[in-house]
């Protein structure tokens, strides 16, 4: 028990970027408004981004901007390279989704996904 | 030419990529030159393809490195025996594809837009060609959600309601998927220290040793991932509705090759990157083979139930898909040899019956099943070609879906696994259940309402259909061509 | 709705925002930022124009042909510059063997083809902001 509550303790920044993942995986699948979902699906991205960058800490590391004739630690800089790639795809897909999101407000004139379904049996 | 000759696997990616760069420009100013310009690069690719086909036959597998940058440090692409044969699979039913949506879409969207669909279609050939050739795990992320948002765009691009709540529920779903995988990669990264495919298979074993949950829930990420991605069958539900409310060669691409590559890069992760013996500790196949048999009969069951031809051939699709894990989850080699020979297989099959179901739709406009009846003597060509799709659905012999059923039954009795047998003839069974009442309707069957053909079929939509449905007999027949190239495919995954 | 006090701080802050997104951009390669962060704020700059002053004129300034031009030209740049590697007898995308000079690390003109890639990057992502902007908005039909 001490040693998980010890392990817990030494690698906080995974226990909460997990925490936030199930937040946001909450938000996506209980939430019936579309935009909370994607809400839902940005917090999840960036928990992930979160606990990748967090891979990539040294203890007592500095940005990895490399100055001539000094010796410092730095930080593993490639996580944070490829997340930067991440952040790029997930504002991609955010806005992607926001697009649609007024599109179908547009055809329904709701953005709320259960309404949805509402008129859709409806119609049927 | 010899210079050029070693860029090769850069090439075939880049320019398909460049070349959806520059259709947009295209489509506003220059509206004529879309089209060919599309064809063409497409067409270069499939080149590329058979040039990488055989070069790699000749000297084996060969790695290319971006930018310079050996191994370890910088992205690589590697060209195997399994990566050409995704390609050859990819470049060569994506180009028919790409000739029958030139007649097709004229028809289907908005005159604004037909421009873009071929960004989109062109930066999924790219993505696509990308993943089967990528050996890296974060370019491989990057490729998949290219290719994510492309296929969700190429669905939404046709903006009736079914269309765009179809994408948004396929983008919501596949965004979870890529999240998953990307927590995967972060993993893997974590405990190899490593993003290189063959860097990260050196560093597993002892990996494994040290960190056994880290890699037990990175398997689960991908898993679970790919799974959504490739509608693996509980986590399908996006499917259906994606795959039959798209545009006609939206869908033939979305269900001929799109849920393909998922399962290619499944098989890349879990059985190139990945050693075997973890599957001894980890039950993962055991649930991907539970998973995939559980998906080929219910969805063949949904498939029975559904009036809208588009939709059965979209559940038919969950059914498929999951022949391809079976043969994975095998873990034997004839096994494996029948799931990526079913990965070409249902590629032709699928394309071919989804442009059909469109040729059917754009010439009468009709979409429900029972309407089809007497059909066959209308639209006799489409009917013959809709016919040998469904035969080798099926499975009956001289068609090429036999052929890799059969493989997966060898496969499933090496190991001694003779429920999975039942469960291929089951769904053979099944798949007769809803494909032939079709065939024979359409032929034999006399409609109450004659169906009127409105548009004669332009030699663009109908040429495509012919060369699949040659494609599917001859490969039937001679199952050679392609069980060569599958076979060393397996070779490679097997060393 | 045009609010006095909304357009004159939008008016002095703008070319701020604007120098500070170039800044990053041709900095990218010595600082963090770079091509993405650099053209979002580019972008964001023209997005806070349109909305303090109105949509015509922040539309107005680029139009739809010219964004498409420049979102285009952006990632088609980028493809093209890594030919010059396969050209120069190295592979796609390389950068010293391409013949880029390197330059003293340090320097601004440095890097050889990282500080392009940069630019073109920035163009791509700047005019990729405006034009979701301004589809959004608008409500028009471009994806």
């Amino acid at each position: 028990m001490i040693e998980i509550l010890s392990n817990l303790l030494h690698n906080f920044y995974y226990l909460i970027a997990i925490i936030l993942f199930v937040i946001g995986f909450h938000t996506m699948l209980s939430h019936s408004n579309l935009i909370k979902k994607i809400m839902g699906m940005n917090i999840m991205d960036t928990a992930i981004f979160l606990f990748f960058v967090s891979i990539g800490y040294v203890e007592g590391g500095r940005a990895p901007i490399i100055e001539l004739g000094q010796d410092h630690v730095y930080v593993n800089p490639i996580p944070s390279a490829l997340i930067l790639t991440g952040i790029v795809v997930a504002v991609s897909v955010t806005a992607f989704a926001l697009s649609l999101i007024v599109k179908i407000y547009q055809h329904y004139g709701t953005v709320d996904a259960e309404e949805i379904m509402r008129i859709r049996s409806r119609e049927v | 030419m010899t210079a050029l000759a070693a860029h090769v696997p850069a090439l075939v990616v880049v320019n398909l990529l460049m070349c959806s760069y520059i259709m947009p420009v295209l489509a506003r100013w220059k509206k004529h030159l879309c089209i060919p310009v599309a064809l063409g690069s497409v067409s270069f690719s499939f080149i590329l393809s058979i040039f990488l086909t055989f070069q790699v036959s000749r000297q084996g597998a060969f790695s290319y490195a971006l930018g310079g940058w050996a191994a370890p440090w910088g992205i690589e692409f590697v060209v195997d025996h399994f990566s050409v044969f995704m390609l050859l699979t990819l470049t060569g039913v994506g180009l028919l594809i790409l000739v029958y949506a030139t007649e097709d879409l004229i028809h289907e969207l908005k005159q604004d837009v037909v421009g873009w669909y071929y960004t989109l279609y062109l930066l999924l050939m790219g993505s696509m060609v990308g993943l089967a050739l990528t050996n890296d795990l974060f370019n491989l992320f990057v490729f998949v959600e290219i290719c994510a948002i492309a296929s969700c765009a190429i669905i939404s691009i046709k903006e009736n309601r079914e269309c765009i709540e179809a994408s948004l529920k396929y983008l919501i779903l596949s965004a979870v998927g890529s999240g998953g995988m990307l927590l995967g990669i972060a993993m893997i990264y974590m405990v190899t220290g490593n993003l290189n495919f063959t860097y990260v298979t050196e560093a597993l074993p002892q990996a494994f040793e040290l960190y056994p949950r880290n890699i037990m829930v990175a398997m689960s990420m991908f898993t679970a991932g790919i799974g959504v991605k490739a509608a693996l069958f509980p986590l399908h539900v996006w499917l259906p509705d994606a795959h039959s409310s798209a545009p006609s060669p939206s869908s033939a691409i979305l269900s001929g090759l799109v849920i393909k590559i998922y399962a290619a890069v499944f098989i890349k992760i879990f059985l190139r990157m990945f050693p075997w013996d973890v599957y001894e500790t980890v039950p993962l196949m055991t649930i991907v083979l539970i998973m995939s048999s559980v998906g080929i009969v219910v969805g063949s069951m949904f498939a029975i139930v559904q009036e809208d031809i588009k939709k059965m051939l979209a559940y038919s699709s969950v059914a498929q898909i999951g022949y391809v894990f079976l043969g994975i989850g095998l873990l034997s080699q004839n096994g494996t040899l029948g799931g990526i020979l079913h990965i070409f297989n249902h590629a032709l099959m699928k394309s071919m019956l989804f442009m059909s179901a469109g040729a059917i739709i754009y010439s009468t406009g009709v979409r429900r099943i029972s309407d089809l009846k007497g059909i066959g003597t209308k639209m006799p060509l489409v009917m013959s070609v809709f016919s040998i799709g469904a035969f080798s659905m099926v499975g009956i012999p001289m068609t090429n879906g036999f052929i890799s059923k059969w493989y997966l039954a060898i496969g499933a009795l090496d190991v001694d696994k003779p429920l999975y047998v039942a469960v291929i003839l089951l769904s053979s069974l099944l798949n007769g259940v809803y494909y032939l009442p079709i065939v024979v309707n359409a032929f034999f069957g006399e409609g109450k309402e004659s169906v009127t053909v409105h548009h004669k079929l332009p030699w663009k939509m109908t040429l495509p259909l012919i060369i699949l449905a040659s494609a599917i007999i001859i490969t039937g027949i001679f199952p050679k061509l392609m069980l060569g190239l599958a076979d060393k495919a397996v070779m490679f995954l097997l060393n | 709705m045009e609010d006095l006090i909304l357009t004159m701080i939008v008016r002095l802050i703008l070319p701020f925002i604007q120098i500070y997104g170039y800044y990053i951009i041709i900095h990218g390669h010595l600082s963090p930022g770079g091509g993405f962060p650099g053209g979002a704020i580019i972008g964001a700059s023209m997005i806070l124009f349109a909305l303090a002053f109105n949509l015509k004129e922040g539309s107005n300034k680029i139009s739809h042909d010219t964004s498409t031009l420049l979102e285009s030209g952006g990632a088609f740049g980028f493809a093209a510059l890594g030919f010059l590697g396969v050209f120069m007898g190295s592979n796609y995308l390389s950068n010293r063997a391409a013949g880029f000079p390197l330059g003293i690390p340090g320097n601004l003109i440095s890097s050889g083809m990282i500080f392009l890639i940069s630019i073109f990057i920035g163009v791509k992502v700047a005019s990729t902001f405006i034009t979701l902007f301004f589809n959004l908005v608008e409500g028009k039909t471009h994806d």
